[in-house]
């Protein structure tokens, strides 16, 4: 009896036992609290006749939204899509812009003329230290302190500002645009092909190649011979495009729901088979060990879930939208729409310059007395989005300095030094030495600032600019649904964050291995 | 009686093998000093011993408890058991002090005025007990590694274990080190040291050990181990490193 | 002498502004882009069509918004406190750094150079555009007529720096904040402000009559000026001690804490309650706390402590989903943290006496602030809370730090953890309360949390953002102390095992105390953050200070129109904050200065 007690105390001091025993108290623990939420929840809601449901998604919410793809939307679904393709629009512009501004705020910082570093760290000094949204609101405010358009002339403009918002000249999008586009990306990587190439040949022959030169000549006349009509070339793609689309829509929602299933488990089994052969190496054999054990484990565990989770109403309602269930979401985001819009914006049959460069323009409404600025002609933006795009990218920018600075100063020392000791003129000591590892040092911390900028567009909705919370906001008040819209924005959030990441990870990757 | 017992222990990292079997035996108050090339396994072997890494086969028993994953013997074990580092890992944020005094207080249950007064005792052994209210950032490379043997006597160990102690150290530091540690040797201690210090071995070791490729290559004395080589790979290393 | 001076000035003009072409043409330009863009600033602020007065008029509202005017006594005993702490600190850690009357009269002069040559460059006109009908109007407002009075006026400012500047006086440098704060409080006495007011129809009389500012402002003011004084030299007084800095350090932690469950709320105690459950349970911890100390390391005793340690964790963590007052919830809490580190602590007679004043002066702290905390408020506001504008603001600020902090902790501890199933839990839980931003956060506080709350129980709306908030910035907080945590090297871990430490001693005695040291210049520039972000309330409709100038001012109307107000009260709002936020971001840059000094 003694013997049989103090054998089960030494299982209990065993610390393989102690550490998983704990584990499995906490994770007892907190699923308990879950559930017990959850209840709570489930109880609560039946109380308020509000049951959890995905419905509303496919039901016309009857409101309009300010500005973007589906102004009158038919389905709540389009109408989140509307905010997240305005919120994209803004994310995708603002990086750009803030990245631009804040590399030259962050060399004027660094500037010997004194008054022009003072100026930008002033500037840094003020906006660092105003919340954004009073900021943001203060662009709000300056537009609306602007003459109401209605006492302009109708016609067309340069570049125009009233209270209603402002407009540009601005090269438009004609049919061909999206191909030139394109065509423009594939330019762009032959071109880059060219310089290595010839960077290649500079090395092995050592003799002048002129890579830049090169390059840039392809590029040049590349484009040129797409802007005339070459760019129609790309319509292979759309051809294609054309018979996946038409194939798609054969396939069934269980398809998608199978395939996503056998690509989990697909995963989990390499990832398992990886593990076991991480510890077999020759004739040695590691040994496991628990937390080896654990992982595998849950591997399977989770791709088992996953796989559960895809033929339940989860799982089917995706699907559907992959299918592109027109009846259930009305919305035309399905994967064979994806590839018909594809090959309908890559037509071999579209001529004409893809963009065409035009004025601003104030319209009448109708025969009303409003006006308005052209949405077909010129750029115009609303307050809520120029309010929004001003705030969120100077104040980006003013972090974006600080690290540009911060990364600069970080090399500059010693190995411009070097590079100089080298003969190395100034040009070439920037491009080969500095620059590079200074991009190394700034890169991450960029990261960041692009995954708050995005995050930072939300602020949109104080001043009325029709982004995702904004969109789902309007929508939970139409519906009562706060949970499921809360999922939503939670879900979307965290794929922006997590592309962002992984694209500037990806070039984190590359440089480092170009250092090497 | 031996107080330190190993059999045919082995350890892996992954899928690399780092102990491929080693079995040893130490009897208390002998002075052990094991040698070797950098990853032939030596630290991890005295690691093991107080458990800071864990041998997977075989079996370590050490003053008749064996080490197993049964958390008492564990905690047993580790207060017989004082260990000094290569890198001293003082702690930096307590003076030298309260470095002493921490475990006493806080593993041991003393009162904090008792365990202060042996601190003292033990500084004036080590030979630097003006710098008790320093912090360690404050002191040489030496003088952090005596506190360090301090902190660890100071809970009373029957065995100490030597990690490579003077590789960190300046060549004019590594002999304040080195006194110290002979002068614990002569008052009975039972130490393992893993250490390049040939003189040291030559002069204080009771018994010598070469590990090599995770393997005991050769156990002697140190005048048979020096002069009288049994093993070829020995004969490499003392050609290597004298 | 003067003649290479002038020599070495201009070369370090010209390497400054003019050492080529194109770094000549950039200081014309950023040098017109400057004063242009201050002409601009200054035609707007001195627009006949802004009402400074919709700012100005509306202070009240801004600091406290609807706190009845009875109870200031209680606002200005805060302020009071949050002064006489100020006070002491500066006093007990001032650096004895020097500096001289000349030195500060050079740089008074400089800030009057700089006013001179805005003065000199300050547009004599504003245009004003109307927003329906888009006419342009130029209007006066600052004639060089009305300059040559103010301009003599600053240059009888320099006149007198300069022979200021001869005597040879020198003083402490932290003595100059009581002479910066003596400046308003004069102004105070001296100064006549616009007031508006109203004739017999309601309606406002133009332009608006000067007065001087009212005795309810002038005298607390004074009085707590005074008792910052007075507070600055107690704590020269008592710079060597070290038992009153420790006291003054927690005061800081406790002092938002009693303001705000004490001062500001002017609590309703219930006596009855008091004395039939407080009081008891109260001394009944006190007893059981002091017999612990003195009898733990009784010899017969100590066999029993872990059964005691055990049964006291049961019991504390079944009392915390039991319905028992809060008191006993966090009595527990304290007695557990005590009987912890008692045995290894009482192990002396002045071990025992020391631990029996600690536990005694902790348990009443919590005791008394629970009492104010629990309690309701007998001040009676429109709207959810008796907190609104800028005391609403600080709230948001300071008890979002306090509560995400400790988590913080926690879900760093949790990464960072070996254990791989709470290191995932953790980890899931920072990255998805990061991945979105703070505003779906506070929508989820406003609508979505009252479904997982069960029946009956109903949080204050601001009670709900702080918790949210605490998650929220307590992430944020997790990834800058995991980074305190992985720059601590292995060897600490190791040489903590060695000596036998178990997991609890190594982490509260090793890991934290090295872990927070690095980041405690981050728990500053989060505090800055909270206190910016606090702003984003504004979106679910707390009354905080940018709500009050953004909707409440603008919607004023009756008596006083100030609709249309609202770039004046923006730019007041950011100005509000910008003070704030730098001095706040200047001083951490000093302390972490200091601290970079001490240590070592």
């Amino acid at each position: 009896m003694v013997k049989l007690l103090s054998k089960i105390g030494a299982f209990f001091r065993n610390v393989v036992v102690l550490k998983w025993a704990v584990q499995f108290i906490f994770l007892g623990g907190l699923i308990a609290l879950i559930f017990n939420y959850l209840n709570i929840a489930v109880g609560n809601l039946a109380n308020t006749n509000i049951a959890f449901s995905w419905g509303f998604l496919g039901e016309t919410p009857g409101v309009s939204i300010a500005e973007g793809l589906y102004t009158l939307p038919k389905s709540g679904l389009q109408m989140l899509q509307t905010g997240m393709l305005n919120m994209l629009r803004i994310t995708v512009t603002g990086i750009v812009a803030a990245t631009f501004f804040g590399t030259i705020l962050g060399i004027a910082r660094l500037s010997n003329n004194y008054i022009v570093e003072k100026t930008a760290t002033s500037l840094l000094e003020v906006v660092r230290n105003v919340p954004l949204l009073v900021q943001i609101l203060f662009f709000q405010a300056l537009i609306l302190s602007l003459p109401r358009l209605e006492v302009y002339d109708v016609g067309s403009v340069l570049f125009h500002a009233s209270s209603k918002g402002v407009a540009l000249s601005w090269p438009n999008r004609q049919d061909g645009a999206w191909m030139f586009m394109l065509y423009f990306l594939i330019t762009i990587y032959i071109s880059n092909r060219v310089y290595k190439q010839r960077v290649k040949l500079l090395e092995e022959e050592g003799r002048e190649t002129k890579p830049f030169l090169w390059s840039f000549s392809a590029l040049i006349i590349l484009l040129a011979a797409g802007w005339f009509g070459g760019y129609r070339i790309v319509g292979i793609i759309g051809f294609v495009s054309g018979f996946i689309s038409q194939g798609l829509e054969l396939l069934p929602g269980l398809f998608y729901q199978a395939l996503l299933s056998i690509l989990a488990g697909y995963f989990s089994f390499r990832s398992v088979r990886k593990q076991i052969q991480s510890k077999r190496s020759g004739e040695l054999q590691g040994k496991y060990s628990d937390d080896d054990y654990f992982k595998m484990i849950i591997t399977i565990v989770i791709a088992l879930i996953f796989i559960a989770l895809m033929f339940a109403p989860v799982g089917q309602g995706i699907a559907k939208f992959l299918v592109g269930d027109e009846p259930t979401f009305k919305s035309d985001w399905g994967l064979p729409q994806f590839f018909g819009g594809i090959s309908n914006a890559l037509d071999w049959s579209i001529t004409g310059t893809p963009y065409e460069l035009n004025m601003a323009e104030i319209q009448q409404v109708g025969t009303t007395k409003f006006k308005r600025y052209s949405n077909e002609v010129g750029k115009s933006l609303t307050v809520g989005y120029f309010a929004t795009w001003m705030g969120v990218v100077i104040y980006t920018a003013i972090f974006i300095s600080e690290i540009v600075r911060a990364g600069i100063m970080a090399v500059s020392k010693g190995q411009s030094e070097a590079g100089l000791s080298l003969g190395l003129r100034r040009s070439a000591l920037l491009r080969l030495i500095v620059l590079p590892q200074a991009v190394r040092i700034m890169l991450p911390p960029m990261g960041n600032q692009y995954l708050n900028l995005a995050k930072n567009t939300s602020l949109g909705i104080a001043v009325g600019f029709p982004e995702v919370v904004a969109v789902g906001q309007t929508l939970y008040n139409q519906e009562g649904q706060t949970l499921p819209v809360f999922l939503i924005w939670m879900i979307f959030f965290s794929t922006v964050s997590l592309t962002l990441s992984s694209i500037v990870n990806y070039y984190n990757r590359k440089l480092k291995i170009v250092e090497r | 009686m031996s107080i330190i017992e190993a059999k045919d222990v082995k350890k892996w990292f992954g899928d690399f093998q780092a102990l491929k079997g080693i079995s040893m035996e130490i009897q208390e108050g002998e002075v052990l000093v094991v040698c070797g090339p950098s990853g032939s396994g030596k630290s991890t072997f005295i690691r093991c011993i107080n458990r800071l890494e864990q041998h997977q086969e075989g079996s370590i028993i050490v003053d008749g408890i064996e080490l197993t994953n049964d958390i008492k013997n564990i905690e047993a074990i580790r207060s017989e058991v004082g260990m000094v580092f290569q890198s001293f890992n003082l702690f930096p944020h307590l003076t030298v002090l309260q470095n002493i005094t921490l475990a006493p207080i806080w593993v041991r249950k003393k009162s904090k005025s008792d365990s202060e007064v042996k601190a003292m005792e033990l500084l004036e052994r080590v030979g630097i007990p003006e710098q008790a209210h320093k912090f360690p950032g404050q002191l040489s490379g030496g003088q952090q590694q005596r506190v360090a043997i301090a902190r660890a006597l100071a809970m009373e160990p029957k065995i100490m274990l030597f990690d490579e102690p003077t590789s960190a150290l300046d060549p004019e530091m590594i002999k304040e080190v080195l006194d110290v540690m002979k002068e614990l040797a002569k008052s009975g201690m039972t130490m393992i040291v893993v250490t390049h210090e040939m003189g040291f071995a030559k002069e204080v070791a009771d018994r010598v050990m070469l590990f090599d490729d995770g393997l005991m290559v050769e156990e002697n004395t140190p005048n048979e181990f020096f002069d009288n080589p049994k093993n070829d790979r020995t004969k490499l290393f003392l050609s290597q490193i004298l | 002498m003067m003649n290479i001076d002038l020599k070495k000035q201009t070369r370090v003009i010209k390497e400054n502004l003019f050492s080529s072409p194109v770094s000549t043409l950039l200081t014309f330009l950023t040098s017109y882009i400057m004063i242009s863009f201050f002409r601009g600033m200054f035609g707007f602020a001195t627009a006949p069509d802004k009402d400074w007065l919709s700012v100005l008029n509306n202070m009240q509202l801004y600091m406290v918004q609807a706190y009845p005017e009875s109870d200031f006594i209680r606002i200005w005993i805060c302020v009071g406190l949050g002064f006489i702490f100020s006070g002491l600190s500066v006093g007990l850690w001032e650096t004895g750094e020097k500096t001289s009357l000349s030195k500060l009269c050079l740089t008074f002069s400089k800030i009057i150079f700089g006013i001179i040559f805005l003065t000199l460059i300050a547009p004599t006109t504003s245009v004003i555009v109307s927003t329906a009908t888009g006419i342009r109007e130029q209007v006066d407002v600052f004639s060089y007529a009305e300059r040559i009075p103010l301009l003599s006026i600053l240059l009888g400012l320099l006149v007198v720096f300069f022979l200021l500047s001869k005597i040879n006086l020198n003083f402490n440098k932290s003595f100059l904040v009581s002479i910066y704060l003596f400046v308003p409080i004069v102004f105070l006495w001296l100064m006549k402000i616009p007031t508006i007011k109203l004739d017999a129809e309601n309606q406002r009389v133009f332009p608006d009559p000067l007065m001087p500012i009212a005795n309810s402002t002038k005298i607390p003011w004074t009085l707590i000026w005074m008792s910052f004084v007075a507070a600055y030299l107690i704590g020269i007084y008592f710079k060597n001690k070290k038992q009153f800095k420790t006291a003054v350090s927690i005061s800081w932690v406790l002092l938002p804490l009693l303001i705000f469950s004490w001062i500001f709320k002017k609590p309703l105690i219930d006596l009855n309650e008091l004395i039939r459950n407080d009081i008891p349970v109260f001394i009944g911890f006190l007893l059981v706390g002091v017999l612990t100390i003195y009898f733990i390391n009784n010899k017969i005793v100590e066999k029993f402590y872990g059964y005691y340690l055990g049964l006291l964790v049961i019991v504390t963590l079944a009392s915390l989903f039991l319905k028992v007052i809060l008191l006993v919830k966090a009595g527990l809490l304290l007695l557990l943290l005590f009987s912890v580190i008692i045995p290894a602590v009482s192990t002396s007679a002045k071990g025992k006496r020391s631990l029996t004043i600690v536990w005694i002066v902790s348990l009443t702290t919590t005791a008394f602030l629970l009492e104010g905390g629990t309690s309701t408020t007998q001040i009676v506001v429109p709207g959810s809370s008796i907190f609104g504008g800028f005391s609403l603001t600080w709230l948001l600020a300071i008890f979002g730090t306090y509560v995400s902090f400790p988590l913080g902790v926690l879900l760093a501890l949790g990464r960072n953890s070996s254990l791989p199933i709470i290191k995932g839990v953790c980890t899931g839980i920072i990255e998805l309360v990061r991945s979105v931003p703070y505003i779906t956060w506070l929508f989820f506080a406003s609508v979505t949390m009252a479904v997982f709350l069960p029946d009956g129980v109903e949080f204050n709306l601001i009670v709900r953002v702080l918790i949210v908030t605490a998650f929220f910035s307590g992430a944020y907080f997790a990834e800058n102390i995991r980074g305190g945590l992985q720059s601590i090297p292995k060897g600490q871990f190791e040489a903590a095992d060695a000596i036998g430490m178990n997991t609890v001693q190594k982490t509260s005695l090793i890991v934290l105390p090295q872990a927070l040291r690095a980041i405690v210049p981050t728990l500053v520039s989060s505090i800055i953050t909270g206190f910016k972000d606090s702003s984003l309330v504004t979106i679910i409709g707390l009354f905080d200070f940018l709500t009050i100038g953004r909707m409440v001012i603008g919607n004023q109307s009756i008596p006083i129109n100030f609709i249309g107000h609202d770039r004046e009260n923006l730019l007041f709002i950011a100005l509000v904050y910008w003070i704030f936020t730098f001095t706040l971001s200047r001083r951490s840059m000093k302390f972490e200065k200091r601290l970079g000094l001490g240590e070592r």
